[in-house]
């Protein structure tokens, strides 16, 4: 219980605003207690676009979301779209990681402005579960328009970027930064709307190999 | 029987469609002789109407843009509203030479819940396509006709009551020769009633049998055998442009009209489709092909047009286009999708159908897909590009693999393995043999590498990493 949860129930009145209860947004669960704990409504916020700044590739900053895209796809049987990966999405490791394939579908395109347009359309429509989007935009329009979008369809949202873009405010919900460490990864709250601010923790990844 | 006839006076000017803001009028002739037969609104706000001498028109008018009539566009648009119509009843004929469309309503009426809201539906769906027609309701297909010229709408269900609503009306419009008509005006006589007063055997001999047969046939005294339209098997509609088109704007009027008239067809035969095709024909240069492919049966003019709307913005044309052919040949059932509105899982895949359709109508068809399993042991091998409906049948593979599959590249130098090799060997049967063993290693900057070693060549490569 934090200090001001506890004041709040000293003094016995629910009148009391606490910060962190302002504007608590649904979420869904990221499978890891550390990490939920950290964001606003325990979870990877639904409807809002959560950035995803890993500083080099192949760190785990994939398998952190297969705890909440294994619940999306087995469980409530929806749709999880890849648009412009920067690899090949191994479908044997998917499948292995628990993740029904008729869900998963890849989007390639020729350029930045067409992924961008295809994760706009699929987030408004609101039927994927999750929409995972790699970009190299930096200008605040596009990254506006994908935040609207998102909140329209009241999907997650994820978008892989690349860390120069932290020198840029951005209008995402929550801004991760993500940096190996051994069987684990290093997860760093660079904003987190309605949430901690600036934490940092080891979120252990089981699959680590 | 019951008779609906469409009178559709502008068909000369609306079946070309010149965009043209200003004066507009389409022309027809006879020896020098050189009148209007259809004009645009612009020309009725200057005075300019139907049935006015070319020459005087000009006179009011000379920016006026003179049209010859093109009597093949007047067809191709006709056939295509007796497809068109043919949602609406079981019985269409047209007549090219009066520009007459009739559809037999008797049998309809239950069906469409009435006269009142089968009259509506037609002419709503009409003004859609943007045509002007009046419409004429009568047990007698001429008198329909009669009723639709006289450009008052009402329903004449009672003989007795039609030799009423005819006889005040003009001579003219009776489907008599010109040289009858003009004897008849010649013997004084100006309104239907007058023509209908007289006794039919001195009629017969002043006119001939042909004229007492039409008369006969128009009161309902004898049947009036019509030759029924019989919409082709597969759907195909040309339209040729009056000036070329080069914008996606341009194209949107006769994209709309072809695809609604392609709904109505696709309804009377209880129908959709899953493919078309529309063709741009260029002065110069070869067509431009667009092939329509989506994921559930459509019939919807509105889904059609924004998923070709979402093809042409990404496909400028490489020339104005000319005309246009749309056609469809493989029908599919519809499906009960779209009348179970409240089945929300329904609804969620049709709308998830519909948004694939839109990504790849934009994208193409090949950019938007599954990723499937293939049951083969070497990585690069095990995995596949899957259509839609890609079985899944083979089972996840029991050790642990990278999220990430790169083209394997070639090693310089050795990272830091990790753990036991695993050793992968396969593919002899197609002459592509492997040997290989693979480890988990650390780069120094912290990536989790998936590398192996060739056994036949020593060399190390990089074919994954653990995202």
């Amino acid at each position: 219980m934090s200090r001001a949860q506890a004041i709040a129930q000293e003094i016995g009145s629910s009148h009391l605003w606490l910060g962190r209860q302002l504007a608590v947004s649904p979420a869904q669960s990221t499978g890891f207690a550390a990490l939920d704990n950290v964001l606003p409504g325990r979870g990877w916020p639904i409807g809002a676009l959560t950035e995803l700044i890993p500083t080099v590739e192949g760190i785990g900053e994939l398998r952190l979301l297969l705890p909440a895209l294994r619940a999306l796809s087995r469980d409530q049987g929806r749709p999880i779209v890849f648009i412009r990966p920067p690899h090949v999405p191994y479908a044997p490791a998917l499948a292995r990681a628990g993740l029904s394939l008729t869900s998963i579908i890849r989007i390639e395109t020729r350029d930045d402005e067409d992924a961008r347009w295809a994760a706009e359309q699929t987030l408004r429509e609101g039927v994927a579960g999750a929409v995972l989007l790699w970009s190299r935009a930096d200008a605040d329009l596009p990254l506006r328009r994908l935040q609207l979008a998102a909140q329209e369809g009241q999907a997650l949202a994820f978008l892989y970027r690349h860390p120069r873009c932290l020198q840029n405010a951005s209008p995402a919900a929550v801004r991760l930064t993500l940096n190996p460490a051994p069987g684990a990864i290093r997860i760093t709250v660079i904003k987190a709307r309605g949430g901690t601010r600036e934490a940092s923790l080891l979120c252990p990844l089981r699959e680590a190999a | 029987m019951l008779w609906l006839c469409l009178s559709l006076p502008q068909l000369p000017l609306e079946a070309c469609a010149p965009r043209n803001e200003g004066c507009v009028a389409i022309t027809d002739r006879k020896g020098a002789r050189r009148w209007l037969i259809a004009c645009n609104q612009a020309c009725t706000a200057n005075g300019i109407h139907a049935g006015l001498d070319a020459a005087a028109a000009l006179g009011l008018h000379p920016d006026l843009q003179l049209i010859p009539r093109s009597r093949r566009a007047e067809r191709e648009a006709l056939k295509a509203l007796a497809i068109w119509a043919g949602q609406f009843s079981g019985f269409i004929s047209f007549d090219a030479e009066r520009l007459l469309l009739w559809l037999e309503i008797g049998s309809s009426l239950r069906y469409f819940g009435g006269l009142a809201t089968l009259e509506k539906n037609i002419l709503t769906s009409l003004d859609a396509l943007g045509y002007t027609g009046h419409p004429g309701i009568a047990r007698t297909p001429e008198a329909a006709a009669l009723i639709a010229y006289a450009g008052a709408s009402h329903c004449i269900e009672e003989n007795d009551s039609l030799r009423l609503r005819l006889s005040p009306l003009s001579l003219h419009r009776l489907a008599l020769s010109d040289s009858s008509l003009l004897a008849l005006q010649e013997s004084g006589l100006r309104t239907i009633g007058e023509i209908l007063a007289l006794p039919r055997a001195s009629l017969a001999r002043r006119l001939g049998p042909a004229a007492t047969l039409y008369l006969a046939r128009l009161l309902g005294e004898v049947p009036h055998p019509l030759l029924a339209y019989r919409a082709p098997d597969r759907y195909q509609r040309r339209f040729e442009f009056f000036g070329a088109i080069e914008t996606f704007e341009g194209l949107l009027f006769p994209l709309k009209r072809i695809l609604g008239e392609l709904e109505g067809y696709l309804r009377s035969r209880d129908t959709a489709i899953q493919d078309l095709k529309v063709v741009f024909t260029h002065e110069q240069h070869a067509p431009t092909t667009l092939q329509i492919r989506t994921t559930m049966p459509l019939r919807d003019a509105s889904k059609l047009l924004a998923l070709l709307r979402e093809r042409l913005e990404r496909v400028p044309f490489s020339a104005a286009a000319e005309g246009i052919i749309v056609s469809a040949e493989r029908f599919v059932p519809l499906g009960d999708t779209q009348l179970d509105l409240l089945d929300a899982k329904r609804r969620r895949n049709e709308t998830w159908a519909g948004l694939l359709d839109k990504l790849r109508a934009r994208l193409g068809n090949d950019a938007v897909h599954h990723l499937g399993l293939r049951d083969d042991h070497r990585p690069e091998q095990a995995w596949c590009i899957a259509s839609d409906q890609a079985p899944t049948d083979i089972p996840p593979i029991e050790v642990e693999r990278p999220l990430w599959l790169l083209k394997s590249r070639q090693l310089s130098y050795l990272p830091k393995i990790i753990g036991k090799p695993e050793r992968i060997e396969g593919g002899w049967w197609q002459g592509d043999d492997v040997s290989r063993d693979y480890y988990v290693a650390d780069s120094p900057d912290g990536s989790r590498l998936w590398l192996y070693k060739d056994l036949t060549t020593g060399h190390w490569h990089l074919q994954g990493l653990w995202a």
